[in-house]
């Protein structure tokens, strides 16, 4: 074990400047290959085929007009389908539920695969599905979310201290603010492909952990975890929804145990996006806040509403932030669960912290104008100096630092107290604050690395992590080349493979907390057994080290996230012309792609603040918008200025590289400041997302 | 799937003859979408992009004549100040990929009350020449459309052509929607004027089943009008005006945007466009 309690000195330098991807040449000229793009000259090709209803059985399956099509491999359904090990224990992320695939005929949500095809082209397997007839026995299915059902479930006891109850003050804000279902959309969709030899099953798969693929694919088809390998060194996107398994990796498998010795791909649809790899739940927030005049909290009230699936729980924790974000005496955080027919939600960027730092922190910009404080000092007023929610010391905690520090640089000191009171032609301008957050999550299972000297002070480094996009291929090679003492060039990481060290998953934003600790570690006892001046083929592994104070600190990186926003005084539309964020997330190993990393979360917080949506119709369970024309995402020409910066933040407790992570946090707080920005340009408080244009119609004087 | 790909104009309404349920495909980036989304299955297609005329335009009788399959970026880069209103529409629509393969015919064919060539098609006056084996004929804009997707066409026509009268006066174009592209209109709307003769015409789209006139607006801005001096409303004028425009549309609520929301966006955009030609007028840009 190593100790934590100081900050290992960069020896070169190169942790903590920006250089640039390590990967970007191969990823820019294509010869960077995603699990989809693998030739294999035995391919063939799986579609699937959806379920029509959201509830019920599958009577009957006619296959015998598809089984006749041209091209045709196998037609899979649940009554010939390869048996998985539905008893089997599978890592508690997954959702059992919902791996089972084609394995009995009941249908549990719209859109769950009931059949499938393999043909030898792409085309014909899409044909062929389109030639399976079902017939269902369909059963009354219930996909209506709402905070006013009768029949919410209570998943865990709520989080409670004091009376909140008897919180005493004469300020109160009581309101409920909502944010919408949104679907994950990596640029690669989940793909997949795998063969089985026989004995043994390979899959180049688009995943945010290979070895957590490996276990669970192992688990279901009762297979030694050795004959199971996983293939995943670059992947475009995930967001959290490639954490888990979901239905399409499944199907790829049963289709390659189906058609032996032939690699059997399986990229999913846009549309097929929007009903197989899960989603954000919608959540309800009913938020109340007591206060005494001058704005000190002494009752913080969250009940958060979200959307489950009978099929299997998953809770949006959108509840969680609130219990150590501000300090408080009485407090009650709960959440309540519909447990409907329709998809498992997932994770998707900063789950729970992502919905659940939009209601509060609203509510807080509610709190500042109800005692007539500037937001940023309301927050400050509550800044708590334990945490909260355990009464642990913090690690550290800079989020004061992280609002002083942005307000400087954003130009907040002429910002006018009142609302409306900016207004440059057509456009009332306002400018906004919210909080950002995110826990430094325990990584998703252990790590271990391996560094090998090449000869020629050249070394290679090894582990199964999965760089989604983040960097890792980079920030690993800065970090083992600065504890090496050696130019980056002379370090070669190897990543992404489930032969190659066990890593764990890319997840809570734990990456160069766990990767990164790890390599450091494998790094620096390398050198200490080996010197410097080691022999070629010297090697020398270490595991994930403790963390010594993981249990007696609270252990968060912060943020604070500045809008301008203009709405057009006569038809409502809204621009976000800046965002400016500052975090304090610990120690940044690399400058360039972690600026990316803030910058693309704010830029999806800005998605969720104007655009994303996902449109259920509770009449068939299925989303109405599941395409890039209707439920849209910020691009290009949403985004005019973005900046990201961070405070220089030691933390030598969180961990040997002083990491918190920093994948998330950008995307948390966003959308808040936003909405609030839109209420000091316009006075209407919308607490709701997305903004719409209709929201804004009474301040532009209709 | 038959994919038939006549390379004349004969040829191809002789194709519609023979397969009135053939769905004719031009740019295709309305009928790809929905083959993509399995939306349709169609037994033929009729690929039209191989018929020079329909890529034709030119003047023609006090009109200037689109052909169907004029795409967007030629309308916007050729025909431009011959058909004002249009090219400013068809400069909004989506980004470049699809203005380059999206097309005036392949709008009017598919006919969706948020299409953006409709509105200008409606105020400037112009006429959809619809062609078959039988013969030839031209419609109104204003009688062309029925609903949703649904218009006079017959199975076996085909569009051939729009007659935009050359313009007369100030056009203007319109549209309101969450961000400034690829985004489906909220509201739309359309006016163009007719100084010599006084007259106004208007468009609205994205409020209501099939893109409308509001001809009550119209007479009233051919009273109100500074025709001489293109002097600015009256904001009392300016806001009847933008009445009248709202009160003739039939919206709905829908994830849009409501029913409220897209009268008031209608009256905002009639307004603007009024101020608009009177600048235009004032400037002597007529
Ligand atoms: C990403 C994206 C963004 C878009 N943005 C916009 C937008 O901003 N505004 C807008 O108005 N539209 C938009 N569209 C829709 C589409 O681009 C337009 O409707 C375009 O005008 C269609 O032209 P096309 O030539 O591609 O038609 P096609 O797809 O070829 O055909 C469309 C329909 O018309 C029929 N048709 C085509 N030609 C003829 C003919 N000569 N005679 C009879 N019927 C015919 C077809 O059978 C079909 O029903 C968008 C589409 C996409 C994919």
């Amino acid at each position: 074990m190593s100790t934590t309690s100081e900050r290992p000195a960069a020896r070169t330098g190169a942790i903590g400047a920006g250089p640039r991807r390590v990967e970007g040449p191969a990823k820019v000229a294509g010869t960077a290959a995603y699990a989809y793009e693998y030739r294999a000259a035995d391919a063939a090709y799986l579609a699937p085929v959806q379920a029509t209803i959201a509830r019920g059985r599958v009577a009957a399956v006619d296959t015998a007009a598809a089984e006749a099509a041209e091209g045709v491999l196998a037609v899979l359904w649940h009554g010939n389908a390869p048996r998985l090990r539905t008893d089997a224990e599978l890592p508690g992320l997954q959702q059992p539920g919902e791996l089972h695939v084609l394995q009995s005929a009941e249908v549990h949500y719209r859109g769950q695969p009931v059949a499938a095809v393999v043909a030898e082209t792409f085309e014909a397997a899409q044909h062929a599905a389109a030639l399976v007839t079902l017939t269902y026995e369909q059963l009354p299915h219930d996909a209506e979310f709402s905070a006013g059902r009768t029949d919410l479930a209570t998943p865990k006891e709520d989080h409670r201290q004091g009376d909140v109850k008897a919180a005493e003050g004469e300020v109160v804000v009581d309101q409920t603010y909502t944010t919408p279902m949104q679907h994950n959309n990596p640029m690669e969709p989940h793909s997949t492909m795998a063969r089985w030899d026989g004995e043994a099953i390979t899959l180049h798969e688009s995943t945010q952990g290979a070895h957590m693929v490996r276990e669970t694919v192992a688990e279901l088809l009762g297979l030694e975890q050795g004959r199971v390998r996983v293939v995943a060194p670059y992947v475009g996107g995930g967001f959290g929804s490639k954490g888990p398994l979901h239905a399409p990796t499944v199907l790829a498998v049963l289709g390659a145990r189906a058609v032996p010795h032939r690699s059997v791909k399986l990229a999913a649809t846009r549309r097929q996006m929007f009903s197989l790899v899960g989603y954000r739940s919608p959540t309800v927030q009913r938020v109340r806040l007591r206060a005494d005049a001058q704005g000190r909290l002494s009752g913080i009230d969250v009940t958060a509403t979200v959307q489950s699936a009978r099929l299997g729980d998953f809770i949006e924790e959108a509840a969680g932030p609130a219990k150590s974000m501000y300090a408080a005496p009485n407090r009650r955080m709960g959440h309540r669960a519909a447990r409907l027919d329709v998809p498992v939600p997932t994770w998707m960027r900063a789950p729970g912290e992502c919905p659940g730092m939009f209601g509060p922190e609203v509510a807080m910009d509610e709190l500042a104008v109800a005692c007539g404080l500037d937001p940023i000092e309301a927050r400050v007023r509550n800044e708590p100096e334990r945490d909260p929610a355990t009464g642990k010391p913090f690690s550290t905690r800079n989020l004061i630092a992280c609002l002083r520090e942005g307000a400087d640089r954003f130009g907040w000191a002429d910002r006018p107290a009142e609302p409306g009171a900016r207004r440059e032609g057509e456009w009332l301008v306002g400018t906004g604050v919210a909080a950002s957050f995110y826990p430094v999550v325990p990584p998703v299972g252990g790590s271990r690395a391996l560094v090998r000297h090449a000869g020629d002070g050249r070394y290679v480094v090894s582990l199964a992590a999965a760089d989604i996009g983040t960097g890792a291929w980079t920030a690993l090679t800065q970090v083992a080349a600065d504890v090496l003492g050696v130019p980056l060039e002379h370090v070669e990481v190897r990543l992404g493979d489930s032969a190659l060290p066990l890593a764990s998953l890319a997840g809570g934003s734990t990456g160069m907390m766990s990767w990164g600790s790890t390599v450091h570690a494998a790094a620096t006892a390398f050198r200490r057994l080996h010197g410097d001046d080691p022999a070629p083929g010297a090697e020398a592994a270490a595991d994930l080290p403790e963390v010594a104070h993981r249990d007696d600190y609270a252990m968060h990186a912060y943020g604070a996230q500045f809008a301008e926003v203009r709405v057009n005084t006569d038809t409502g539309e809204i621009r976000v012309p800046r965002l400016l964020g500052v975090f304090a997330a610990g120690r940044i190993v690399n400058a360039r792609t972690a600026r990316s990393q803030f910058v693309g979360g704010m830029t999806m917080g800005l998605s969720m603040a104007l655009h994303e949506e996902s449109v259920l119709d509770a009449r068939f369970g299925h989303v109405v918008n599941a395409d890039f024309a209707e439920y849209h995402i910020a691009a290009n020409a949403d985004v005019a200025d973005i900046q990201a910066h961070w405070i220089d933040e030691h933390d030598p407790l969180v961990n040997p590289l002083g990491a918190k992570g920093i994948g998330e946090i950008g995307i948390v707080g966003t959308a808040a400041a936003v909405a609030n920005a839109a209420y000091h340009a316009t006075g209407v408080r919308v607490r709701r997302v997305p903004l719409r244009l209709d929201d804004f119609l009474d301040a532009v004087g209709a | 799937m038959d994919f038939l790909s006549p390379d004349t104009w004969a040829g191809a309404l002789a194709a519609k003859a023979a397969r009135p349920e053939a769905v004719p495909v031009m740019g295709g980036t309305d009928v790809m979408v929905e083959l993509n989304l399995g939306r349709r299955r169609p037994h033929a297609l009729l690929d039209l992009t191989r018929v020079p005329e329909l890529a034709r335009w030119g003047a023609e009788d006090g009109y200037t004549r689109v052909g169907a399959g004029v795409s967007y970026t030629r309308l916007v880069e050729r025909v431009g100040s011959r058909a004002p209103a249009l090219a400013a529409a068809a400069r909004s629509v989506a980004s470049p990929q699809i203005r380059n393969r999206g097309s005036v015919g392949g709008n009017l064919g598919g006919a969706s009350p948020a299409g953006d060539c409709h509105p200008p098609l409606l105020a400037a006056g112009a006429l959809v020449e619809l062609a078959s084996a039988a013969g030839v004929r031209r419609v109104p804009a204003s009688e062309f459309y029925l609903g949703p997707g649904r218009t006079v066409r017959r199975e076996d026509e085909l569009v051939a052509a729009v007659l935009v009268p050359e313009p007369r006066g100030p056009q203007v174009f319109a549209k309101v929607g969450p961000r400034n592209a690829m985004v489906i209109a909220v509201v739309s709307f359309a006016l163009a004027l007719d100084v010599a003769a006084r007259r106004a015409g208007t468009g609205i789209g994205s409020a209501g089943p099939t893109p409308l006139r509001a001809r009550a607006a119209e007479e009233f801005l051919a009273r109100e009008f500074d025709w001489a001096g293109g002097a600015d409303p009256s904001p009392e004028a300016a806001r009847r005006f933008g009445d009248l425009v709202a009160g003739a549309a039939r919206p709905i609520d829908d994830v849009r945007g409501s029913a409220a929301y897209r009268r008031h966006a209608l009256a905002v955009l009639a307004r603007r466009a009024w101020a608009r030609c009177a600048a235009e007028v004032r400037g002597g840009g007529v």
